[in-house]
């Protein structure tokens, strides 16, 4: 144990000692390379490109033209209105699908971690399963389970007098949140499982002798001890739900009513493959961007204020 | 009639291949690179889709020493790809591209003019394949594959209530009201919102446009009178509640048209096939007629085809244009395109090929190809299409979602859709007359 901890004190003693200090950078390179070309400058590129626009005269024939047009293309984007609805409508369905998937994944996680459950390791194994399942597989597979006339889902409720249109204008948006916790609470829960693994059993055992029934550790112990990982795992949860694009765009296959903008992944992907129209997708990518980061720092600034106040608490 | 298109065509043939090697030879004498007159064979490159096409190739590289065609499947219309190889400067010499999004490529720059090459084939290509590649005077490639509609329909439910099938739209809405109140788990037709092919090709059929060519301005018609025509049928089959609107190639679809939900699908010639492979349990219900028409009008309609283009990277453009032109036209290669590539010919030779005129077990022994040869012949050559095809269908299929769900009318979408493909056009800096 102790040769263990000693070796990289005295290996980093070494390093420094060598007096080569372009080493660690030599270490960071192949991150700080693939971040550059595959972060940054896609990015640089974006809001380059949002700048411009093609532009042709008469009926077109003669060619296009690169214009600079300033925030025009930002201008547009914002005063498209399904633009605009797409941004409510996957924050009405993050509203919604996160906190459920978030419940479920937790529950699932607390009930995995008390001694309630027999046969654990095969119920989180099946729990965990949808996760390796591909986003666009797992969206063919339940637009099946939505079309009536070959969902034994649909029918089975009809046999029982419940009469359910999953891709409905008001429900389909609910189907595909249905989608996504079907596919991601088994990852949240393991997440969360882990850093449950990691309390010290002490705890337990002296919030027990206090008298705490299981209930109680796990709703005033486990839970805020684990306040990290779950407002992480929301964090991703959030972004996932701003990017969402490949099980509406799966579905849309099966029902017209997810339109070509349902999302504003979508929005972007119909502006630049359909509209033809990269330009404007560009100033639209941005636009998701920042309101992808603006959602970021709100939720990582409630994240440090609760594990502040979860640690002051204890 | 027969005998002088035939004439014409060879003659156009010769013609064609005399202006290919004047394009050679002017390229070989001003380019230092040019290898025709080194003895070296000129290379093609050409990337498509339709079935088949390696043999034809193989037939062409044996009978051409001097032009060498080296040929690379695509699984589709490969769009964006074959853009952005383009506009790399890595795209082949031709291409295989949907007629609809041509306009798209004249615009950017990304085909050339191949009027002087291929203008004399015109006499062997249907009007309406001919105006497909054709932009104000000049020929942008060479038709390869129509979409003639015709109208499919289960001859037992028909005959169970005693209906004959219309010939007439008006008799089709009302044969719909009579096979709906005879049954009311039987509907006419499917009406999805989303399947663009199945709508203009009525638009076509009333001889309208979603764009035209007005001088130096664009004119966009998404709602104009013929396309206002065919919306206030769909309005009253859908107020009726006498037409399903599930979207076509889903589960759902073909389960509706297995379980005979759906009595007739008015579609192009590429579809019976598809029906066939899809309803196999039906086989020997179906019937082809031709697709119902318009009062005072013989016209059909269709929903587009195919070209195939020579690509601006092409640095034998005559030699390219040579190719496509014997593919597409020549009476080598009909018989080869009509069984095995599965196409419905545009040329006039392919339209006279006895391999079209076969016997169909599915449609109850039916010569099917009868009904779309004559389709295909009464297609009027009204339809253009014009720049950004994609921002126009997408429109219209979004706005006719909300149709279906009772939110808009037909012709409230079509006034949306109207709106958004000319904004989008004078986004552009097009010139757009209203």
């Amino acid at each position: 144990m102790t040769a263990v901890t000693a070796r990289p004190t005295a290996s980093r003693r070494r390093f420094t000692g060598a007096g080569k200090p372009w080493v660690p950078y030599l270490f960071v390179a192949p991150f700080v390379l693939l971040f550059l070309v595959f972060l940054v400058s896609p990015i640089i590129v974006a809001v380059w490109n949002s700048l411009f626009s093609q532009q042709s005269s008469g009926l077109g024939f003669g060619g296009t033209t690169t214009a600079f047009v300033g925030l025009d293309n930002f201008a547009r984007a914002l005063s498209d209105q399904d633009f605009l609805v797409s941004f409510g409508r996957v924050a009405l369905y993050g509203l919604v699908q996160v906190p459920v998937m978030m419940f479920i994944a937790a529950t699932l996680a607390l009930l995995f971690d008390s001694a309630l459950v027999r046969g654990r390791r095969f119920f989180q194994f099946a729990a965990f399963l949808p996760y390796a399942v591909p986003g666009v597989i797992a969206a063919l597979l339940w637009g099946f389970l939505y079309q009536p006339s070959v969902s034994p889902l649909i029918q089975a409720l009809s046999s029982i007098g419940v009469d359910a249109n999953l891709l409905a204008p008001g429900t389909v948006l609910w189907s595909i949140a249905n989608v996504s916790i079907w596919s991601y609470t088994g990852i949240n829960m393991i997440i969360m499982f882990a850093a449950l693994q990691a309390i010290p059993r002490e705890i337990y055992e002296a919030a027990r002798i206090d008298g705490a029934s299981d209930l109680r550790i796990a709703v005033g112990i486990k839970l805020p001890m684990i306040a990290p990982a779950v407002l992480l795992t929301t964090l991703s949860s959030i972004i996932g739900t701003l990017q969402l694009f490949n099980e509406p765009q799966v579905l849309k296959n099966v029902t017209a009513n997810i339109s070509s903008d349902y999302t504003p992944n979508m929005a972007i992907y119909a502006a630049s493959t359909l509209g033809k129209d990269p330009n404007l997708a560009s100033a639209m990518a941005v636009i998701l961007g920042v309101a992808t980061l603006i959602v970021s720092v709100v939720v990582l600034r409630l994240n440090n204020r609760t594990t502040k106040r979860a640690s002051d608490g204890l | 009639m027969r005998l002088t298109t035939r004439t014409a065509r060879v003659a156009a043939m010769a013609l064609a291949g005399a202006f290919a090697v004047t394009g050679l030879a002017a390229c070989s004498t001003s380019d230092d690179g040019g290898s025709a007159a080194d003895g070296e064979p000129v290379e093609i490159d050409f990337w498509g889709w339709v079935p088949g096409l390696e043999d034809l190739v193989a037939q062409w590289n044996d009978e051409n020493p001097d032009i060498q065609v080296s040929f690379h499947r695509m699984t589709g219309d490969d769009g964006q790809k074959v853009e952005a190889a383009v506009d790399a400067g890595a795209g082949p010499d031709l291409v295989q591209l949907s007629t609809h999004n041509l306009p798209d490529y004249v615009i950017a720059g990304r085909v050339q003019d191949i009027t002087e090459y291929v203008a004399d084939d015109e006499s062997n290509y249907t009007a309406s394949s001919w105006a497909s590649v054709s932009f104000d005077g000049q020929v942008y490639g060479v038709p390869q594959g129509i979409g003639p509609a015709a109208t499919m329909y289960r001859t037992d439910i028909l005959d169970e209530y005693g209906i004959e099938m219309p010939t007439t739209w008006d008799e089709y809405v009302d044969a719909a009201r009579e096979l709906h109140e005879a049954n009311p788990d039987v509907y006419i037709a499917n009406m999805s919102p989303s399947e663009i092919g199945q709508w203009s090709q009525e638009i076509q059929q009333a001889e309208s446009s979603w764009y035209g060519i007005d001088g130096d301005s664009w004119t966009v018609g998404v709602n104009d009178a013929g396309s206002q025509l065919v919306a206030e049928r769909w309005q009253t089959l859908l107020d009726e509640g006498l037409v399903t609107t599930e979207q076509v190639w889903t589960p759902e679809y073909w389960a509706l048209v297995n379980n005979g939900t759906i009595a007739t699908v008015t579609y192009a010639a590429w579809f019976p096939s598809l029906l066939a492979e899809n309803a196999a349990d039906t086989s020997g219900l179906w019937a082809i007629a031709p697709m119902p028409k318009n009062a005072g009008s013989d016209n059909s309609g269709d929903s587009g085809g195919a070209a195939v283009v020579v690509l601006a990277g092409a640095e034998n453009p005559g030699a390219a244009a040579e190719f496509a032109s014997w593919l597409n036209g020549s009476d080598d290669t009909q018989e080869a395109l009509i069984t095995v590539g599965g196409l419905f010919p545009s040329t006039i030779n392919g339209l006279a090929s006895d391999a079209l005129l076969t016997e169909s077990e599915f449609y109850g022994g039916q010569v099917i190809n009868e009904v779309f040869i004559e389709s295909a012949e009464q297609t009027p050559a009204t339809w253009v299409d014009g720049p950004n095809y994609g921002t126009a269908q997408t429109a219209i299929t979004d706005e006719f979602a909300k149709v279906v769900n009772g939110d808009l009318t037909f012709l409230e979408a079509l006034d949306n859709a109207q709106a958004i493909t000319v904004a989008d056009l004078e986004d552009r800096g097009l010139n757009v007359s209203e």
